[in-house]
């Protein structure tokens, strides 16, 4: 169960990372200035620690038996 | 759409500098901004010597460097090829001023009210105005501007923004020409539409040989110059301008 | 060693006299700094010695992005130590592990404010670079991967470190308890959990190498893309402020286990060894990197454009030769005292030995003259005449070798004051290479032909820079005053 989600947690981050990267620009085209999503950039931050706060869920995470 | 391009016959230019000021006057730009600047060079040996001019607005490139590295896009490329900064979005960070190979950019370190050339606050300059404040601000240069209604126009008009020479969009909007190329007194600078054969900048490079400064960088600037040569190791400055703020 | 059941190790919690007079002159400092910053706010970036390039004469970029670069390269310490010890099962530096840490996380706040500080429109770029970032500016990688994720990722690794040590604390009652109890969130000292714990730090130390690489590459690639400032414009960028990245923060990371070895009752955990071991990986990193300047330099003074030429030539025998032979010296000299270990212990045998006490006072005073003389260069506090400060720039020169002479019979039997010694010429060295990399591209060879300009710093921009130094030391020495600044043994716990 922990390792469903910090997995989840990781592929949705890069997920995230990806397509907010390439939402937000056609590279090398200096005619397009805005992003096609407003804060996409702040949806790439949050895809990067989405990835590094599954590190915390998998260490946090109880045991599904009990101890 | 237009593919707009400015062209400077070199051979015309006596360095009077009334672009600069046309310019200036037009675009309120405070002190020490030069949006357009003119170069005033010295070759040779005596008694060889000669003496030439070189305008140089911003080139407003086709593959423009301060375009790319703008952090937030507020420097960008319009569709009618005009480099405009959106005073509105600029963070300040002088990315695109220090990616510039021309030095065209110019950034507004003091307060505007604090940058202008008279102290209209001055109680001596205040007897001769009344009091008013005359109609220093150009009221276009608040407008937005282009298809994607941005303001683009004018200097000046923040503290901790870049700005440089816009092609004057707010009067180019209007089917006007930029106010240097109106105010020169010897049609040494011409502006137009590249993509229409009868426009005075398609026959003139048709007609002369023209060059581009910098262009082995491959920025593709929009500004060709005709009747002259590009700045050599031979070119000597008359003067060094080195107007600070 | 018998602890006192309540006392928490590591000087945790306890305040002396002279804590407080150094938070106190750190706060006076940070408070200095805040006011300027004020001043610069208010009256606009005219109060710094910036100005634009071109007809100005000018360098738009300064102080401010230099020491972005220098604070973004130091925080290359932590997570290449924490990354060593996981990786390559370093065990025996596991007791720098933490101040390494801490380091990288309070260098990376600095790098941040120092970059909002060149911003002429601060609350605006805070916004707006979330709201806009292009990739297409390097920038970006600067603001996400590096402010963001790099700094991010190294509090995670942080947190999940500490977990063990906050756990172990809070079992006997303490100011901090609660503090640890939530630290430690349930953590339980079990050969699953401690099992767990090592995966979980492997995989994470492997993830943050590679945003480790890549964000120094692109702060190298802010000034490595630029073809219109000759100068900047080279290839070798990015590896270079990688390497560079390493010399400064392994540099610092010596001086900060030195102190930590001598102020803590605990210090003798900080062994030798470690010194040993940081000091030969910051040896191999200083000599890349002299290869690479090395490199650079000949090429472009065989080959280079005119543009080059004039640069190479301002930095090699015009304007900021003092600057650049001085950071060669602190390079080339942090080397050379790193390698004074692996001389022949007969050899080493027959060195006189002096103490260091006369070549520290000379050292200090050739610091002092140095300080002198770059004020009245920078205009200001100019109380000499052109020709005292010209003999004064000398003096300090001729002070400073004879103080390493004296020094060096010491540092060749003192690893530990070997490591501290090359810590302080690489670090100024690195701030002097940071200055020499911003600031010439952009007041000398420009393209068109302006005319070179010159740049001085102002008072505002030292102030503000010093602030932010005071500030991350206070942070870091608040920090380390309520966690422990190395593992706690389980004899430390105290009886239960």
């Amino acid at each position: 169960m922990r390792t469903v989600l910090t997995i989840s947690m990781i592929v949705v981050g890069f997920a995230l990372q990806i397509t907010s990267y390439f939402f937000l620009a056609a590279p090398w085209n200096p005619l397009y200035s805005n992003p096609r999503v407003p804060f996409a950039p702040a949806l790439f931050i949050l895809g990067v620690m989405l990835v590094f706060l599954a590190a915390v869920v998998y260490e946090l995470l109880p045991e599904k038996q009990v101890q | 759409m237009a593919r707009y391009a400015m062209v400077i016959d070199l051979d015309r230019c006596t360095g009077c500098r009334a672009c600069m000021m046309a310019c200036k006057v037009e675009n309120n730009t405070p002190e020490a901004n030069f949006w357009m600047y003119v170069f005033r060079f010295e070759e040779g040996q005596y008694p060889n010597t000669h003496i030439w001019f070189m305008p140089r607005p911003c080139m407003h490139c086709d593959n423009p460097p301060c375009a790319k590295v703008c952090p937030v896009g507020a420097r960008y490329k319009r569709l009618d090829g005009l480099v405009a900064t959106d005073w509105d979005r600029c963070i300040g960070c002088r990315y695109c001023e220090v990616a510039c190979p021309y030095g065209v950019n110019y950034f507004n370190w003091k307060k505007p009210s604090k940058n202008y050339y008279l102290d209209w606050q001055d109680e001596d300059v205040q007897k001769v105005t009344g009091g008013a404040v005359p109609p220093y601000r150009n009221p276009d240069l608040d407008q937005p501007y282009g298809v994607e209604r941005r303001r683009t126009a004018g200097g000046g008009r923040l503290m901790g923004v870049i700005e440089k020479c816009t092609f004057c969009v707010h009067r180019v909007e209007r089917g006007q020409q930029p106010a240097c190329v109106q105010n020169c007194p010897l049609f040494a600078l011409h502006f137009g539409d590249l993509d229409d054969p009868n426009s005075t900048v398609s026959q003139l490079l048709r007609r002369k040989p023209s060059f581009r400064l910098l262009e082995e960088l491959g920025t593709e600037p929009r500004v060709y110059y005709v009747g002259g040569h590009p700045p050599s190791t031979e070119s000597r400055q008359i003067e060094e301008v080195k107007a600070r703020v | 060693m018998a602890e006192q059941q309540g006392t928490l190790p590591y000087g945790i919690g306890r305040f002396s006299a002279r804590l407080f007079t150094l938070i106190a002159g750190l706060l006076l400092l940070v408070a200095w700094g805040l006011f300027t910053y004020s001043r610069q706010l208010l009256e606009g970036l005219v109060v710094t010695g910036l100005r634009d390039i071109g007809t100005m004469g000018g360098a738009a970029w300064g102080l401010y992005i230099t020491f972005d670069v220098y604070f973004v390269g130091v925080s290359f310490a932590g997570i290449t130590v924490a990354a060593l010890i996981r990786l390559f099962h370093l065990d025996h530096l596991r007791p720098v592990s933490r101040m390494a840490e801490a380091l990288t996380i309070t260098a990376l706040i600095l790098a941040a404010f120092s970059v909002m500080a060149d911003l002429g429109q601060p609350l605006r770029g805070f916004v707006n670079l979330f709201r806009y970032a292009r990739p297409q500016s390097p920038f970006f990688g600067t603001f996400t991967l590096v402010i963001a994720g790099y700094l991010f990722a190294s509090l995670v690794y942080l947190y999940l470190d500490g977990r063990r040590d906050a756990a172990l604390l809070a079992r006997r009652p303490s100011r901090l308890q609660g503090f640890y109890r939530l630290w430690a969130a349930g953590y339980r000292d079990t050969p699953a959990e401690r099992a767990r714990h090592d995966r979980v730090t492997l995989w994470l130390a492997l993830a943050i190498v590679p945003l480790l690489v890549t964000a120094h590459s692109t702060l190298g690639f802010v000034f490595g893309i630029q073809s219109g400032r000759p100068g900047w414009y080279s290839t070798l960028q990015a590896p270079g402020f990688v390497v560079m990245a390493g010399v400064s923060g392994i540099g610092l990371l010596l001086i900060i286990a030195a102190i930590m070895r001598a102020i803590l009752p605990e210090g003798e955990r900080v062994h030798r060894g470690i010194f040993r071991w940081l000091g030969t990986l910051l040896l191999l990193l200083i000599v890349a990197y002299l290869y690479f300047m090395v490199a650079e330099l000949l090429t472009t003074m065989y080959a280079g454009s005119r543009h080059e030429t004039e640069i190479s030539r301002s930095l090699l025998a015009g304007e900021f030769a003092w600057l650049f032979w001085g950071s060669v010296a602190g390079l080339v000299l942090g080397a050379l005292v790193l390698s004074l270990r692996f001389l022949p212990a007969s050899f080493q045998a027959r060195i006189p030995t002096i103490s260091p006490r006369w070549g520290m006072v000379l050292g200090i005073g050739a610091l002092i003259l140095i300080g002198l003389r770059a004020l009245q260069g920078l205009d200001l506090f100019s109380p000499f005449s052109v020709t005292t400060a010209r003999w004064l720039a000398w003096l300090a020169v001729a002070l400073a070798l004879i103080a390493f002479l004296l020094l060096l019979p010491f540092l060749t039997r003192n690893v530990v004051a070997a490591g501290v010694a090359a810590g302080i010429l690489v670090n100024f060295a690195a701030i002097g290479k940071r200055v020499l990399l911003v600031v010439p591209s952009q007041t000398q060879g420009m393209l068109l032909p302006y005319g070179p300009g010159w740049y001085k710093p102002t008072w505002v921009e030292i102030s503000i820079i010093v602030g932010l130094f005071a500030l991350g030391i206070l942070l870091y020495v608040l920090f380390f005053k309520i966690f422990p600044v190395m593992e706690v043994h389980p004899t430390e716990e105290g009886a239960e």
